[in-house]
């Protein structure tokens, strides 16, 4: 009767921003982060990442019962700032996920096509999937963008 | 301090690749990562199904919300679902979500007119787009044609007839378990097994067999030739401590280490069949690149807080 319906779990409503930011008001350096909608996916990817950063002192996440959104709470040393703390580990998961993309790629065509050497396979790779399958046919032009 | 990257780079080795069905290994790489994947895979890559389902005629013996949730469920293949909008995203359709854009329409027209039960089946669903279809289990080597018939919706008798139109939307598995690709998803700890070799040469030949017995799968195995005992398939370990235990209670603690390598992984992703398994994982990559994407602090918000730090502090001279 009172259950909230599915797509609250991952819809934004109009109006409601999808990150806001509360610096500490006792503690400097220290900020929590208010992610709308969002779960243990990302928190838990966030959190692990900013552990690794050497200026930040303190990094966790919760999500308060009954609600669709994560707290994420970054405590940083005075060399850095918790947005900072957050941005980097953010651009350093996405660069992290597009190594994993391309090594996946590399290893599924690996699999379907193990005679073309790995070296060259990452050129082939990028060639066909920025011009689509129709390149199969013409090796000149995956020489070519090898720079022979 | 910008510019100090702490990026991993993980490596992927792939074990099995079939249609519906991959095996590889993920090492150097955080468990979050890889939980994330899993959690992303079962319930944020977005696939099609039957959303509406308008009945015109139904004198079967289910009702119509039944046929309705079981067509719901059927399998459609879904290689359009991550270019294509969300209904509600939608401007293109006048509000109801049933333009072409964001949505494919079904119908299916059944009598039975003849003494045999007529079986409805995924195969009389026919759609307005030829690549949105009820995904064909239908064995290729085709030795019994009587399991080739695809998914049951429904048995008519005589007489009986069901006529009725089907909008199926794009959604992810977060909404319904209908629009889930992926039918399991597993990963592993990879295991790094060390035999003490100067304990185990103070066991007797029984008592190797009875500790290799001892584990419930097969991991160990006594080499014929050596009568050593060796690793013949440490993937099988299941993480049950029946050898350390057995160990233990033959009065020879420490014979054998077990530990799980921390960031070593062996993932196993098996599909329904909407998606193929390799390009449910790079479905997969790229709806959490887009998560993160979403999540990142705008400019605005990083810079009017800047101001308040020490580093902004400083640089007005504070």
């Amino acid at each position: 009767m009172n259950a909230p319906d599915r797509y609250e779990r991952f819809v934004v409503p109009e109006g409601t921003k999808m990150v806001s930011c509360e610096r500490d008001t006792k503690i400097i350096n220290a900020a929590s982060f208010t992610v709308e909608r969002e779960d243990h996916t990302i928190g838990n990817i966030i959190r692990m990442q900013l552990h690794k950063d050497e200026n930040v002192l303190s990094g966790g996440y919760k999500l308060p019962p009954l609600q669709y959104k994560i707290i994420i709470r970054i405590h940083t040393t005075s060399q850095s700032s918790p947005m900072q703390a957050y941005n980097q580990a953010i651009n350093d998961l996405h660069k992290e996920l597009d190594h994993l993309k391309n090594a996946f790629e590399c290893g599924c065509n690996l699999e379907l096509y193990g005679f073309i050497r790995a070296s060259e396979l990452y050129w082939y790779t990028r060639l066909v999937i920025s011009t689509g399958p129709q390149t199969y046919v013409s090796h000149a032009g995956a020489g070519a963008v090898r720079g022979n | 301090m910008e510019g100090v990257s702490y990026q991993r780079f993980p490596k992927v080795k792939i074990r099995e690749l079939k249609g519906d069905y991959v095996k590889f290994e993920l090492r150097d790489t955080d468990a979050s990562i890889a939980n994330a994947l899993r959690r992303v895979m079962i319930a944020e890559v977005p696939t099609i199904a039957i959303d509406l389902v308008e009945i015109e005629v139904n004198s079967s013996v289910l009702n119509d919300e039944f046929i309705a949730h079981r067509l719901g469920l059927i399998p459609l293949t879904s290689e359009r679902a991550m270019s294509m909008r969300f209904s509600r995203d939608c401007d293109a359709c006048d509000g109801d979500g049933q333009c072409e854009y964001c949505s494919v329409e079904f119908h299916l027209r059944a009598k039975c007119i003849s003494d045999q039960t007529l079986d409805v089946t995924s195969k009389d669903l026919y759609s307005s787009d030829h690549t949105v279809v009820p995904v064909d289990f239908s064995d290729p080597a085709g030795y019994d044609s009587s399991e080739q018939k695809g998914i049951i919706i429904v048995k008519l008798r005589r007489g009986q007839e069901l006529r009725l139109r089907a909008i199926a939307r794009k959604g992810i598995g977060k909404d319904h378990a209908k629009w889930s690709p992926a039918a399991t998803v597993t990963f592993m700890y990879e295991p790094d097994i060390h035999i003490n070799e100067d304990l185990m040469e103070t066991l007797t030949l029984e008592e190797k067999q009875s500790w290799v017995e001892s584990s419930p799968t097969k991991v160990f195995d006594i080499d014929p030739v050596t009568q050593q005992v060796v690793v013949v398939d440490p993937e099988a370990y299941t993480y049950d401590d029946e050898v350390i235990k057995k160990a233990e209670a033959m009065g020879k603690p420490g014979l054998v280490d077990i530990h799980a390598k921390e960031d070593s992984f062996i993932f196993t992703v098996e599909s329904t069949g909407a998606i193929k398994a390799s390009q449910l994982v790079l479905n997969a990559i790229e709806v959490l690149k887009q998560k993160l994407d979403a999540v990142r602090l705008s400019e605005d918000t990083v810079e009017a807080d800047d101001q308040f730090g020490e580093l902004g502090a400083h640089m007005r001279g504070g």
